[in-house]
């Protein structure tokens, strides 16, 4: 089981809530108020998955009749981008939102290349559990919605006030990171690695560094070289996911560190 | 020269451990238990600084004065001083003090004449290079260069900043960071825009390029590159955390390469409660935190200076207006025109 996966597995059972973080500026459109009425929008998301399904299903069958171009495999990223559980998932878990993009070029390539049965139905099967744990997070993020558990969706990303809300807000850049790699928009990754280096980490590693030099040392090496070399190289969704991974271990490091440290301070007055 | 006057003064007073980074002309830094008591609401718009640390003190301030509200506006600073600058032309004023991690910024909104006059008792709290009119330095940082220690000695740095164009040093720079887009601002103002781009050109022959400051500061010790050109604060807390670390500062003389820039705030209200405000800043307890804590320099008088700062004796900063570093497009064109950024 990959670590994505896990972490998802951990949310669900612990119902982390806070991991049900409020995402701003997205890049595929308006995120329409739905995504802040969740729970009124289940059974729409719902058709919308089984939707999707149905239309992998009937685009095979197409392929099988009249190949590559009768599939018209195009058709999966204009399906995936109409629907309104797109923004509903993007909003509320990105490293999911990122698997649904790989599984959904899975499919798209498994057609174009003309690859076996075997692999085509393999990538399909993938492209379905993504979606259907996509529907189960968002469900989940519904019933702490309800219990206003979690923030309202913002249309516009605040400044962190601290080097912990920074933490957490490059925790999710680099899920976003994972999530633009896997739409196959590498650019796009690159430039949020640099921003999330450059606004975020940056005024965070100062403070960091104070405490351990190592630490930094390594996450330094992981925004300038390992993720963007990982990116720009062409290595698959599961290598630059694995990347973020072990940087987001790296931070989970880092917060305890500075809330330690913070915790120690001297007072101003 | 005045300017270089002063801070050979200082640098005899600091070196013999009596007042450092401070004259006896400028009044004692005063303590927070003899400020006013604040009272009312104010709308602050912070540039983007040091973490927390700059919020921990907002906080404190706010803590100590229950009848105080502070609204704070977040941002990067030059898009906060834009941003205050566009309200002014619109007739409108949401800010009523700004607080600039960089007095570049502070000198695009003191240009337009928007900032209020400061009264004399609070600006005599700084040494007579840093009082202003209508704005006020808070903390200060030095340009320096890290060297890495198994390599090299410091006195093999030369004291003159264009001598490293020609050097043989392999160097560690960030372009694209805005401290060192001020510092090449500052040798642009003293030497002419023909004698930087050679030196930038110089430089880029042998120079490697990092993201940010710290990078470079943590290249230098890993034996990436001889030198590095970055603020002072970065070597100090490396070193801070890594006791061991194979760097140490070497200054130039009288050059853009030991540049004093400084955070500083402005009042942009009448009335006494900014003023008060900004008094909260430059008390004792709060210079010493960010001494202590964000290794910036204090700039009031009777405040030590962050531990790990070298003799005070070797700096020797140029006579440049901090506020002429306000704007970075000439700065900015000259360094893409040169193939650096």
């Amino acid at each position: 089981m990959n670590k994505w996966i896990s972490r998802q597995h951990i949310i669900s059972l612990l119902g982390a809530a806070a991991l049900f973080t409020a995402q701003a500026a997205l890049a595929n459109g308006p995120i329409g108020e739905h995504v802040n009425h969740l729970s009124d929008n289940l059974d729409n998301y719902s058709k919308e998955v089984k939707w999707l399904n149905s239309e992998v299903e009937a685009m095979i069958t197409r392929y099988h009749e009249g190949g590559v171009e009768a599939a018209n495999p195009e058709l999966l990223v204009e399906n995936w981008e109409s629907v309104q559980f797109h923004s509903a998932i993007e909003t509320n878990y990105v490293p999911v939102y990122a698997a649904i993009w790989q599984g959904l070029f899975g499919v798209k390539g498994a057609l174009e290349e003309q690859e076996s049965e075997e692999e085509i139905r393999k990538q399909q099967r993938f492209f379905a559990e993504s979606l259907w744990q996509g529907l189960g997070a968002v469900k989940l993020a519904a019933q702490y919605q309800d219990k206003g558990l979690t923030e309202h969706v913002k249309t516009t990303q605040e400044n962190p006030t601290n080097s912990l809300e920074a933490l957490d807000a490059i925790d999710n850049h680099l899920n976003r990171v994972v999530a633009k790699y896997a739409e196959k928009l590498p650019k796009e990754a690159v430039t949020i690695v640099h921003d999330t280096y450059l606004n975020l980490f940056e005024g965070v590693e100062g403070e960091l560094i104070a405490l351990d030099a190592n630490l930094v040392e390594d996450l330094e090496k992981d925004f300038n070289v390992v993720l963007p070399q990982a990116i720009q190289n062409g290595a698959s969704v599961d290598d630059v996911r694995k990347v973020v991974n072990t940087m987001q271990g790296k931070l989970d490091t880092a917060h305890a560190l500075l809330e330690k440290s913070a915790e120690e301070r001297k007072d101003v007055f | 020269m005045q300017r270089r006057r002063f801070i050979q003064s200082m640098a005899a007073l600091a070196a013999a451990g009596a007042l450092p980074f401070s004259l006896s002309p400028a009044f004692a830094a005063v303590s927070v238990d003899d400020l006013p008591k604040l009272e009312g609401e104010l709308t602050l718009y912070l540039g983007r600084g040091e973490g927390g640390l700059y919020e921990n003190v907002l906080k404190a301030i706010e803590e100590r004065n229950p009848g105080f509200k502070l609204r704070i506006r977040r941002g990067p600073t030059a898009s906060l001083a834009n941003a205050i600058l566009a309200e002014a032309k619109a007739g409108v004023k949401r800010a009523d003090l700004f607080w600039a991690v960089d007095s570049g910024a502070i000198g695009m909104v003191t240009a337009e004449g928007l900032a209020q006059p400061l009264p004399a008792d609070l600006t005599g709290q700084l040494h007579e290079n840093f009082q202003f009119s209508n704005w006020t330095p808070v903390t200060g940082r030095v340009r320096t260069i890290p060297f890495n220690t198994d390599r090299l000695k410091a006195e093999d740095i030369p004291d003159d900043i264009m001598a490293l164009a020609d050097s043989d040093f392999k160097i560690g720079w960030a372009p694209a960071y805005a401290s060192f887009q001020s510092f090449v601002t500052a040798m642009r103002i003293l030497k002419g825009d023909k004698v930087t781009s050679d030196w930038l050109r110089g430089i880029n022959k042998h120079a490697k390029k990092y993201a940010g400051e710290l990078g470079v500061v943590m290249a230098v010790e890993r034996g990436e590159v001889d030198i590095g050109l970055a603020n002072h604060y970065y070597s100090l807390r490396l070193k801070s955390g890594k006791p061991d670390a194979r760097v140490d500062l070497a200054f130039t003389r009288n050059d853009a390469g030991c540049l004093v820039n400084a955070s500083g705030i402005l009042a942009l209200t009448e009335g006494d409660l900014p003023i008060n405000f900004i008094r909260y800043l430059l008390s004792k307890e709060v210079q010493s935190y960010l001494a202590e804590q964000a290794y910036e320099i204090p700039l009031v008088d009777g405040v030590k200076p962050p531990e790990g700062l070298p003799n005070l004796a070797l700096i020797s900063p140029p006579d440049v207006d901090l506020t002429k570093l306000a704007d970075l497009r000439p700065t900015i064109d000259l360094m893409r025109n040169v193939g650096i950024l």
